[in-house]
């Protein structure tokens, strides 16, 4: 499937529909890992990229690839959407009227073991997103580092951490089964 | 049992991909035609204005100042040499470190006019208090052209010497290729104005100065112990002629009127002596060629550009030094505010994200 035509903004920059295209999926992943919740990833996605077409222009290849630059306009609107989201709970809870949580209508990919879904979901978002950026979307540490704005040693701490608790969780779930 | 390695395998193999309905919208963002303006994405690079913006202003602070400074420096040196010296004789007077300043001295010194002829400049707005009695002497160095309009000079200022009623105190002319002269002159005090501009007109006027001495305290001083004298003289000699003394009470008292009359003759010649010097004004008259020991070489152009330059660095650099002081507290803490907010942003990022 292709998208339309590219229009390019200056020669040397690729046109905004062909880097959509590429990097529709590792948005979509990124956001659906980070949200548990493939109806929000979704939303968060167009967001992200009618935000991403807005500020097309203002890109600058010689600062960052095109996907780390979509990956931290994506963060920046999970982000909003969290902060959202915070405060409607808070207005719910005074409100002694919580809805019940969308969480469980997310898969995080086809082909994933029950157990894995649970241990994902069972971490925490931060955890499931150092693992969406460096296990799924396979970013590097120093991508990964400058994109969520901690030290490419934090990365790797995160990550060995929410892999051992994916480990465990899978075991336990492998004990219940 | 699920190791690390299997676990990335997994999660890589099985990443999540768009639904169709999402790939449709997001080509449907794509294909929008943009009908903002081109400079609607402008974004002011501040950094990169920086960049260009410091360098600049430095270059610009350098040529304002070297432009001024060609400017300022396009004088004669003449004008020039007066405006240095006139500076140095405020600071001097600003400090009271003057070159002859000593407590009731008063130094003028004066700068060269430029033309060389009689002007305002070399007639000393300081003259004598005729009401008073003050030792006033003055400096002069006159230029001239040549070894012969030296000879020329020395017996002019001597004629006009004897004219004015003075006397030479001692006068040295030497002939040469650069010849010069050093005459010193006494004057009466009341014709010391006069004397003054008639030797400034013998050449051009290289340097001036004028100190005027206050000898009226002292003098009052000798006069009013002269009057106390005489009173215990008068004292002791009607003593001498009314009472009737022993004849060593008479020869202590006889002893003391001579003592006194020593000293009062001392007196007298101490304030004739004041007087004498309070009526006479003492000139010394150096009289130079061009480029002789003596003459003060005005500096070269290149000289006073670079000064002049400095200078205008000296007050830019002020300037910037007040603007700064004055703008660091609030660039202080708007920088405080942004650490601040980002501090905020990432604490709020975190619990957002440990949910």
């Amino acid at each position: 499937m292709t998208l339309d035509a590219p229009r390019s903004v200056t020669p040397s920059m690729p046109a905004f529909a062909t880097v959509a295209e590429q990097h529709l999926d590792d948005v979509y992943g990124y956001l659906l890992y980070l949200t548990k919740n493939w109806a929000v990833a979704e939303d968060l996605t167009s967001e992200t990229f009618e935000a991403a077409f807005k500020k097309w222009r203002r890109f600058d290849p010689r600062r960052g690839t095109p996907r780390a630059w979509l990956l931290a306009i994506a963060r920046t609107t999970a982000l909003d959407w969290f902060r959202a989201d915070s405060r409607r709970r808070r207005r719910e809870e005074r409100a002694d009227a919580v809805e019940p949580s969308r969480e469980s209508e997310g898969a995080f990919g086809e082909g994933l073991s029950p157990a894995l879904e649970d241990g994902l979901r069972a971490l925490t978002a931060g955890e499931r997103e150092v693992v969406a950026l460096r296990v799924v979307l396979d970013l590097d540490s120093e991508e990964t580092a400058r994109l969520l704005g901690i030290t490419p040693t934090a990365v790797s701490t995160r990550l060995s951490r929410a892999l051992a608790k994916l480990e465990e969780r899978m075991r336990d779930h492998d004990v219940v089964a | 049992m699920t190791s690390s390695p299997e676990l990335i395998h997994d999660l890589r193999a099985s990443r999540p991909a768009a639904p169709t309905e999402l790939r449709a919208r997001i080509r449907e963002i794509s294909a929008q035609e943009t009908t903002r303006a081109p400079w609607s994405g402008f974004r002011f690079p501040a950094r990169r204005v920086g960049l260009i913006a410091i360098p600049a202003a430095a270059a610009m602070a350098l040529a304002s100042a070297g432009v001024l400074g060609i400017t300022r420096s396009d004088v004669s040196p003449e004008t020039y040499r007066a405006e240095s010296l006139e500076d140095k004789a405020t600071a001097e007077s600003e400090t009271g470190y003057g070159p002859l300043d000593t407590g009731a001295n008063q130094a003028v010194p004066q700068a060269a006019s430029p033309a060389g002829t009689a002007s305002g400049g070399r007639n000393s707005a300081i003259g004598p208090a005729l009401d008073r009695a003050t030792l006033l002497s003055a400096t002069l160095t006159v230029e001239v052209a040549n070894a012969d309009a030296v000879s020329r000079a020395a017996q002019e200022a001597l004629d006009l010497t004897r004219r004015l009623g003075g006397h030479v105190v001692n006068a040295s002319v030497a002939t040469g290729e650069e010849g010069s002269a050093a005459l010193t002159v006494r004057v009466p005090v009341g014709k010391v104005q006069e004397a003054i501009v008639g030797l400034s007109a013998l050449g051009r006027i290289v340097s001036q100065q004028v100190t005027i001495q206050d000898l009226q305290a002292s003098l009052d001083q000798l006069e009013r112990r002269e009057a106390s004298i005489r009173n215990q003289i008068a004292r002791i000699a009607a003593r001498l002629e009314t009472e009737s003394l022993d004849a060593e009470n008479r020869a202590v008292l006889e002893t003391r009127v001579k003592t006194l009359r020593g000293e009062l003759r001392g007196l007298r010649s101490g304030i004739a002596a004041t007087n004498a010097e309070a009526r006479m004004s003492t000139i010394q008259l150096t009289v130079v060629t061009p480029g002789a020991f003596g003459a003060v070489a005005p500096p070269a152009r290149l000289d006073r550009t670079i000064d002049e330059a400095l200078n205008v660095l000296v007050w830019e650099a002020v300037i910037a030094l007040a603007i700064l002081i004055v703008a660091a507290p609030f660039a202080l803490a708007a920088f405080a505010a942004w650490l601040g907010r980002r501090f905020y942003r990432r604490r709020e990022e975190e619990r957002l994200l440990a949910a």
